[in-house]
């Protein structure tokens, strides 16, 4: 019995067709197998490998900071921290954590995000949710394990900073690096969570500290249980595609090992402490090594790498005294009389000036629509007794005579207006008016370069400028990088580099002009008429040299603050000593302080007196550092250290 | 037994149908094999329990095999309506799961009408279209609306339960016996302009929250990772990992470890191309093309047009489940709930498939009988 011709099924065409269009149907079906199992089969394998591998990070020991003695600034110390896989992770586990954590609704919010955001590539990978939480959290989150899915808690090495505020500034801080870097440095091995130097040497020595993480492979049900008894054949197949290896150990990250004199910075900041804010810095005149550098007021970088709370965050950002800015080289100033020093080399250098010519100081000195004061009528003055006694009406007559860019010249070969180099993130250049600049600023008049001369008008500088080029004043003539790493080492205490004085060039005065402003700087402090002379020492072994500056600031800025005049003058004090070999130098600002000698140069004094106290010490324990005692080996704690110091010629008091 | 047994045996054994009984024994193991692996990791004792399933539905194959398939054109009424009963009852008594109720509790065991509607379905077509030829060019139009009448009243049960993929199915399959029922031509096109606008009408309107998004995710995976897509990508993960060999049995990770969910269900097929690889894929497909053609070959030689239409219906059963659970596994067809015949765990699925294969031997045996 045969259908209906008009049937699909009619006869035997009709069921050829039905066969052939399920064979094709069947063959379609072949195909796409073909392509997902054979032409698509090895990435395939490698994504169904991804979802059950998971990577467990191996930090690696991030290096330690020492000073220049080998003690140790900046450590690690082990802490719990709470990781969260984002695939595994529920939001009930989460909202629990939030709860035994004692978060607010904010930190639950942004700890929620901050999960949803991750990526899917990433989502099998752990992130740190919260370090460095308490033993306490700890054991609570221990204890109800089994309500946090997808939450680990892990003890892993977190940064140290065991001097707490010492040296903040230079030391800088850590803290996680972010999605958006993460997209940027893809290729640089960071993962969501991980720490990143922030400030500081932390941040510019990051990659010789760092190390590199290794990691362990696990592998997880789609759940995350660990699963330890896949087949052999699963991991070597897996090994075979990924091309990698199941474990691969971390490399700890190399020591720093720096310069900086613990003694010596505890000594400064303790200095500076009583004023409310300011900056410091002492240099190895003869190398350029940095011996201290301050900051006032600081703050503990163990604050800002922890969990920083937004409460602490905004203490810290709006604190009038701005603790997170280091002073010593973020940050310009105008450096009034300490910058004399620039016309007074200019006019020698260029014969403009003899040495015992006088100049007549009436107090004041006039200009068509402006008289500029000086403090009083100083009578006849020559370069050395305006210096000392530091009359501007001298360095007015003195700046109009050698002119503003002639002054930015000398002040350029002297380092300012230019980086100094050390090497730390963000360092300000300072500014050097030239007459160029005040011709595309308004018209150039002359009353700008009196105000030059004496450190005003448009002129900046860095505390750390500032002593970099008081100490190539003092030795000599010669011009440093300013040194504040002394060498690389690796874990094993093996050197990676070590680093020497780095000469940045030779001031261009001569050694007698150069004499001549030495022993000038030398009368501020040391002649009855000095504007230092009250505020000596007398007491010190050795006589220091320097100049104060009291330095105006526009007074239009707003108020006080807790007793601390914001429209107050700038107070400086830049030295060195001792006189006849000097060794150190030494700059202290105080800021809105007041008067240099007055403010500036008794902290100075103190920190004189602290150096000195400190040499006497090192003696006593036999390390004769830079003391002309000779490279003693032994100090106290009895370890032997390999110094690769750089071994230079003293060029200091030619 | 007497001798009247004796004398059906001989004639049973000269008639039949061994390369059915043979495919369907093939897929039948390859789908306990695949199980087993697949339902180790399951909660309770799903294995044991589909083989008490398949205990029942070779006794139910080798009853409906055994009985004349005239009395089931005869019986078609009465079965349709029954299954079309036990759908309503759903409706009103059934359990609901996951927000749509699709089982029917009966002493602790749950079954599915949705399932056994087909054969109900399959039986009712058959016979509304197996009348002659003359009287179906006559009176075409009325029976082909007769028919898509039979089939829509299932298929909008189901699709009130809710249950889109099943209601989908039934559709698809209802429909493809129609256009292959011997109407005139021009009455079929009239059917065809018809039925694409019902099932137009049918999107349009109560496609559920999650239908569409399964829908939506199949036309742009990524933009649900987790959620639906989530489903279609591992699957597709599964498959693609079995290579040419499959990683063996057992050692599915996306199986063992469950990446794969609910995979002993609707995802039986990647469980099994991901451990036996693009050589089992192929091999299983090969069953079920061979045991379509062969369905259609029995439809071909059937002793009567009733019988023929039956065949076919079942062809159609497994194709439609078949391209359409593979379809969907290999990521080239949306999520919809489709069991992959005789491999997929389910009673009632596994019932089903049963008693249209025994449907369908019985239509093979009885072939040369008149």
């Amino acid at each position: 019995m045969i259908p209906g011709a008009e049937g699909a099924a009619s006869g035997g065409r009709g069921y050829r067709l039905l066969a052939t269009l399920a064979v094709v149907t069947f063959f379609l079906l072949a195909a796409r197998l073909w392509y997902l199992q054979v032409l698509r089969g090895d990435h395939y394998y490698r994504k169904s490998a991804d979802n059950f591998v998971k990577e467990i990070q191996l930090e690696a020991a991030r290096g330690q900071v020492f000073d220049a003695h080998r003690r140790l600034l900046v450590d690690n110390r082990p802490a719990y921290n709470v990781y969260v896989t984002p695939r595994f992770v529920s939001a009930d586990s989460l909202a629990r954590l939030a709860t035994f954590l004692k978060l607010d609704s904010d930190e639950a919010a942004h700890l929620r995000a901050r999960v949803a955001d991750v990526k899917e590539t990433r989502r099998a990978q752990q992130m740190l949710a919260f370090p460095d939480i308490t033993r306490n959290e700890m054991a609570t989150l221990e204890s109800h394990k089994a309500e946090l899915a997808g939450v680990a808690v892990d003890a892993r090495p977190h940064r140290f900073y065991p001097q707490g505020k010492l040296a903040a500034h230079t030391l800088g801080y850590m803290n996680q690096v972010g999605a958006d870097e993460l997209a940027k440095q893809r290729d640089q091995g960071y993962r969501l969570g991980d720490y990143v130097g922030r400030a500081g040497i932390e941040r510019q020595w990051e990659s010789y500290l760092r190390g590199k993480d290794g990691f362990e492979r696990i592998f997880v049900d789609a759940k995350g249980r660990v699963k330890s008894d896949i087949d052999a054949f699963e991991i070597e197949s897996f090994a075979m595609l990924h091309g990698e290896p199941r474990r691969q150990e971390p490399e700890p990250g190399n020591n720093v090992v720096l310069t900086l004199d613990m003694d010596l910075q505890r000594m400064v900041e303790r200095a500076l402490a009583r004023h409310h804010s300011g900056a410091a810095a002492m240099i190895d005149v003869a190398t350029g090594r940095v011996l201290a550098l301050v900051s006032h007021p600081s703050f503990d970088p163990n604050v800002l790498t922890g969990r920083l709370t937004r409460a602490e965050d905004e203490r810290l950002s709006k604190d009038p005294f701005r603790p997170l800015i280091d002073k010593a080289l973020r940050e310009n100033y105008y450096p009034g009389s300490t910058y004399k020093v620039v016309p007074a080399l200019a006019a020698l250098e260029d014969q403009l000036l003899a040495p015992e010519e006088k100049m007549n100081c009436k107090g004041a000195y006039e200009l068509p629509g402006h008289t500029f004061h000086c403090m009083k009528s100083h009578g006849n003055m020559t370069q050395h007794s305006a210096m000392v006694e530091s009359c501007n009406i001298f360095f007015y007559h003195l700046g109009e005579r050698v002119g503003m860019d002639r002054m930015a010249k000398v002040a350029e070969d002297l380092g300012f207006g230019a980086p100094t180099g050390i090497g730390l993130g963000g360092e300000v250049a300072g500014f050097i008016p030239t007459q160029e600049y005040y011709r595309s600023h308004g018209g150039f008049r002359i009353g700008y370069t009196l105000n030059t001369a004496i450190g005003q008008g448009s002129t900046k500088v860095t505390v750390l400028q500032l002593a970099l080029a008081y100490a190539a004043i003092a030795n000599g003539g010669d011009l440093y990088v300013p040194l504040l790493v002394d060498r690389i080492e690796k874990p094993s205490g093996e050197v990676v580099q070590a680093f020497s004085a780095r000469l940045r060039h030779r001031l261009a005065a001569t050694p007698e002009n150069l004499a001549r402003v030495r022993s000038s700087l030398c009368g501020v402090v040391n002649e009855p008429k000095g504007t230092v002379f009250d505020f000596r020492d007398p007491d010190l072994p050795f006589e220091v040299c320097g100049k104060s500056g009291t330095a105006q600031v526009r007074k239009n800025r707003k108020g006080q603050v807790a007793g601390w005049d914001t429209g107050n003058d700038q107070a400086w004090f830049a030295a060195f000593a001792p006189a006849k070999e000097p060794k150190i130098a030494v700059v202290v600002l105080i800021e809105h302080g007041g008067l240099g000698g007055h403010v500036a140069a008794p902290v100075a004094m103190e920190i004189f007196r602290g150096y000195v106290a400190q040499q006497a010490k090192a003696n006593g324990i036999g390390d004769g550092d830079g003391n002309g005692n000779g490279d003693g080996d032994g100090n106290g704690n009895g370890k032997t250290r390999p110094r690769a110091k750089a071994k230079l010629k003293v060029k200091a008091g030619r | 037994m007497s001798s009247l047994g004796g004398k059906a045996l001989a004639k049973l054994r000269a008639q039949f149908d061994w390369p059915l009984a043979v495919g369907t024994s093939a897929i039948l193991v390859i789908g306990l094999v695949n199980l087993y692996s697949a339902t180790r990791v399951a909660p309770g004792k799903l294995y044991s329990q589909q083989l008490t399933w398949l205990g029942f539905g070779l006794v139910a194959f080798v009853v409906v095999a055994a009985i004349d398939y005239r009395l089931f054109e005869r019986l078609a009424p009465i079965l349709y309506v029954a299954c079309v009963v036990l759908l309503l009852a759903v409706l009103v008594f059934g359990r609901s799961v996951k927000g749509s109720k699709r089982w029917l509790g009966i002493a602790n065991v749950g079954i599915q009408p949705s399932e056994m509607v087909k054969i109900g379905v399959i039986l009712m077509l058959a016979k509304l279209g197996s009348d002659e030829p003359v009287e179906l060019r006559r009176r075409g139009l009325p029976t082909i609306f007769t028919m898509l009448g039979v089939l829509l009243v299932p298929v909008v049960v189901i699709f009130l339960e809710p249950d889109l993929g099943t209601s989908l199915l039934l559709y698809i399959i209802g429909f493809s016996m129609i256009l292959l029922t011997p109407f005139w031509w021009g009455h079929k096109l009239t059917a065809f302009l018809i039925a694409p606008l019902i099932a137009l009408m049918r999107l349009s309107f109560g496609l559920k929250l999650y239908q569409k998004k399964r829908l939506m995710t199949f036309i742009d995976p990524s933009s649900d990772p987790l959620g639906a897509g989530f489903h279609a990508r591992q699957s597709v993960y599964a498959i693609g990992s079995g290579r040419w060999t499959g990683k063996g049995w057992l050692h599915g990770t996306q199986n063992q470890l469950q990446f794969l969910p609910e995979h002993w269900t609707d995802f039986p097929f990647a469980v099994w191309a991901e451990e036996w690889g693009l050589l089992g894929s192929l091999a299983l497909l090969g069953c079920y093309l061979f045991l379509i053609l062969w369905a259609l070959g029995v439809s071909a030689t059937a002793r009567d047009r009733f019988g023929q239409l039956l065949a076919l219906g079942v062809a159609c059963l497994l194709f439609w489940h078949v391209v359409i659970n593979i379809g969907m596994v290999t990521g080239v067809m949306p999520v919809v709930g489709v069991t992959l015949p005789l491999v997929s765990y389910g009673g009632s699925s596994l019932m089903t498939v049963l008693i249209a294969l025994g449907l369908l031997m019985n239509v093979s045996i009885r072939r040369y009988s008149y």
